[in-house]
């Protein structure tokens, strides 16, 4: 659906994105993930035509976007990071307004609104001044926008920026009714359980750089994170050390009173904490270190997403 | 904690060099352009253009020459000769402040001690040259024909009503007046019989003039100011992101462009339209007296001014900006432009300088509807200076908001 192939831009003498490279795949929730100023939002502008790229080729849909802006136009829906929308324009009027953009028949346009307020749950607000409106319901004013067209593609930057945890869910729930609807979704942001939550596949990004993309679980491989179970002894002798590793054939990595055991936790976890037991280990600290989006992004970068 | 705030207010402020700029040199350049407008630049040689009068010596005679002559010989009077129809024309146009008519019979006129034929026909759009001019015509006339022509009477007078009375005494009475007795010269009629004519028909009400420069020089210069806001919605729109998705939508960057002009030159439209009939109700401004000349003239007044405020806006990248540009470029306009003050109270270059600014051409065209009744036809010219004008800013304004249109949402 996406084809993006050895994509640069810059901006003066910053270097916002180099040389990228990913494919989406219709009806894919694809998700950019990097921390503030990597190069996710760049990415998007250049995709959804607003930006142009200095080298290499982005194809949508089988069209080339520096030929054929305007049909990629009309295959995309773009959720911007900001809330755009007229604030002195009714719900409604502002869903007309950014539909009539697209030339939708008027009638099927007004169809098209109906369904999607109620998508949204904002039905009973239509005629209300987005003025009036919370944070979480502007954005979700702010997806519908994107829709009215029924674009084969929807970019999502980073949609649930400032928004409460109730309304985060019921953005969630849209854009998973929305891939149910075959809608291929990529979808930026800096959470990663938004990420781990929503998307399919992931592209890892840091200084304008993709620093690895795949499945979770490819990720993993990529990134050699392994799930593990830390503990931290009362004490520990060198006997007692070596009645551990016997018990125990996983790989273990020792430090003073402390050890990492690599190992499913949650299949090997009555076995490691007997075996502790039979070696006369007092356990004074257990932790399990499962192997998630941060550890990953943490292990590629050397850094933290938040940093 | 409140020099932080003022340290933080500062920086903010210094960090849009642009604004800065104009925040400064707003003020300098307004001081300059009003100083130089009422003469108060450098020390008082400096030397005034003369006035263009036109003349029309129909008498042709040797005082009429003589008349022609002294009044060439002015510094403060540029003479040009053309026949009577066409100067008058001229003047009603407003193209010069007067035409001289010496009639026939102006010699015979001065020998008989006669009224002489004598017109002065003048723009009275054009007050303040008029004073001065009729100040030294009528100065500079009488010590050409005055003498000539008073003594003239008197003999007349003294044949009629003292037929008997002796050349000596006579002789006696003139001497007395050439040495500088004012009893005689009290006498003589001021004027020495110069009609004076206004070239504007008489149907015009009295005091149409200050209404006329009230209602057009005030309703272009807040027109200005009303499209630059207009304009600077595009600029709400950067910061709103919406101009951002009208960019992801099907629009092109120029259509966006479009719409805010198309939309700025309705208000405008609109703005004219109910300016001008206000003052029709409350003021009684003949505005029916040409309405094809007068809703020609709002069009073309409409599109140039907005086409200009949108100028303003292509040109600014932030609302601190357009705020600063609009307040300079369009308080300097309407200033030479004749919207704050009329142009003829201004110095002759003033005048010319007017020309560069929309508000000059807005005001002469509807000066020409309602007070020099010029038709259609007369006016297109005017009209087609505001089109040309509109049209190169529209052109200007859309290449640089191609141009500038990343900048805009990156800034």
């Amino acid at each position: 659906m996406i084809q993006v192939t050895k994509v640069s831009k810059s901006f003066e003498t910053i270097q916002a994105v180099k040389d990228i490279s990913f494919s989406i795949q219709k009806g894919e929730v694809f998700g950019l993930l990097g921390p503030n100023g990597a190069g996710k939002s760049t990415t998007i502008n250049m995709l959804s035509t607003i930006l142009k790229s200095d080298c290499g080729s982005i194809h949508i849909d089988g069209y080339d976007l520096s030929e054929n802006q305007n049909n990629c136009k009309h295959l995309i829906g773009v959720v911007p990071q900001e809330i755009s929308l007229y604030d002195e324009f009714t719900a409604y009027d502002n869903l007309l307004f950014w539909g009539s953009l697209y030339k939708v028949p008027i009638k099927e346009l007004k169809q098209r609104i109906t369904h999607l307020l109620d998508l949204i749950g904002l039905t009973e607000r239509k005629n209300d001044m987005i003025k009036t409106f919370s944070g979480g319901m502007k954005r979700r004013i702010n997806i519908a926008a994107a829709l009215l067209h029924q674009p084969k593609i929807l970019f999502m930057d980073e949609p649930t920026v400032g928004v409460d945890p109730q309304s985060r869910n019921r953005i969630f729930e849209i854009i998973e009714t929305l891939n149910k609807q075959d809608i291929t979704i990529v979808y930026t942001t800096h959470y990663m359980e938004e990420v781990e939550r929503l998307c399919n596949r992931i592209a890892i990004i840091d200084a304008g750089e993709i620093i690895a993309q795949g499945t979770q679980s490819e990720l993993q491989q990529i990134s050699n994170v392994k799930e593990a179970v830390e503990i931290t002894f009362k004490s520990m002798s060198s006997p007692q050390k070596e009645k551990l590793i016997e018990l125990l054939s996983f790989n273990m990595n020792f430090n003073s009173s402390k050890v990492i055991i690599e190992c499913n936790a949650n299949k090997e976890l009555s076995k490691i904490i007997s075996a502790c037991n039979s070696s006369g280990l007092i356990i004074e600290d257990l932790h399990l270190n499962k192997v998630n989006l941060e550890a990953i992004f943490l292990n590629l970068t050397g850094k933290q997403l938040r940093d | 904690m409140i020099l932080t705030i003022l340290k933080k207010d500062l920086k903010l402020f210094f960090s849009d060099k642009k604004a800065v700029l104009l925040s400064f040199l707003m003020p300098i350049l307004l001081i300059s352009l009003f100083a130089f407008a009422f003469g108060g630049t450098g020390n008082n040689s400096r030397k005034t253009k003369p006035i263009e009068l036109l003349i029309s010596d129909i008498d042709n005679s040797v005082d009429s020459k003589n008349v022609v002559s002294k009044l060439m010989s002015l510094n403060e009077v540029s003479l040009i000769s053309k026949d009577v129809a066409e100067a008058t024309k001229l003047v009603k146009k407003g193209k010069y402040v007067g035409v001289l008519i010496l009639g026939k019979g102006f010699q015979d006129s001065i020998a008989k001690g006669a009224n002489l034929p004598m017109e002065l026909r003048y723009d009275a759009a054009r007050q303040l040259e008029m004073g001065m001019l009729q100040s030294v015509l009528m100065q500079n006339l009488m010590s050409a024909i005055g003498e000539k022509s008073i003594k003239a009477r008197m003999n007349s007078y003294f044949d009629e009503n003292f037929a008997g009375i002796p050349n000596t005494v006579r002789a006696k009475i003139f001497s007395d007046m050439d040495s500088g007795n004012n009893m005689i010269g009290e006498t003589m009629n001021p004027e020495m019989g110069l009609k004076m004519t206004s070239v504007i028909k008489e149907d015009i009400k009295t005091g149409n003039l200050g209404l006329i420069q009230a209602v057009a020089g005030t309703a272009i210069m807040m027109l200005l100011f009303s499209i630059a806001g207009i304009g600077g919605g595009l600029l709400d729109e950067k910061d709103a992101g919406t101009l951002k998705r009208l960019l992801y939508s099907p629009l092109k960057a120029t259509d966006i462009l479009f719409g805010k002009m198309g939309a700025a030159l309705i208000l405008a439209i609109l703005q004219l339209i109910v300016m001008f009939v206000f003052s029709w109700l409350v003021f009684g401004l003949p505005i029916f007296k040409d309405i094809t000349a007068l809703v020609l003239m709002i069009l073309a007044t409409a599109f140039a001014v907005s086409s200009f405020g949108m100028f303003l806006v292509a040109i600014a990248k932030t609302r601190q900006q357009l705020q600063g540009l609009s307040t300079i470029v369009i308080l300097v306009m309407s200033a030479i432009g004749g919207s704050m003050v009329p142009l003829f109270v201004m110095p002759a270059i003033m005048q010319k300088i007017a020309i560069v600014s929309v508000n000059y051409w807005g005001i002469q065209g509807f000066y020409d509807i309602f007070w020099r009744n010029l038709s259609v036809i007369e006016i297109v010219p005017k009209m087609g200076v505001l089109i040309g004008i509109g049209l190169i800013m529209s052109l200007i304004s859309i290449q640089l908001f191609k141009k500038n249109i990343s900048k805009l949402i990156y800034a």
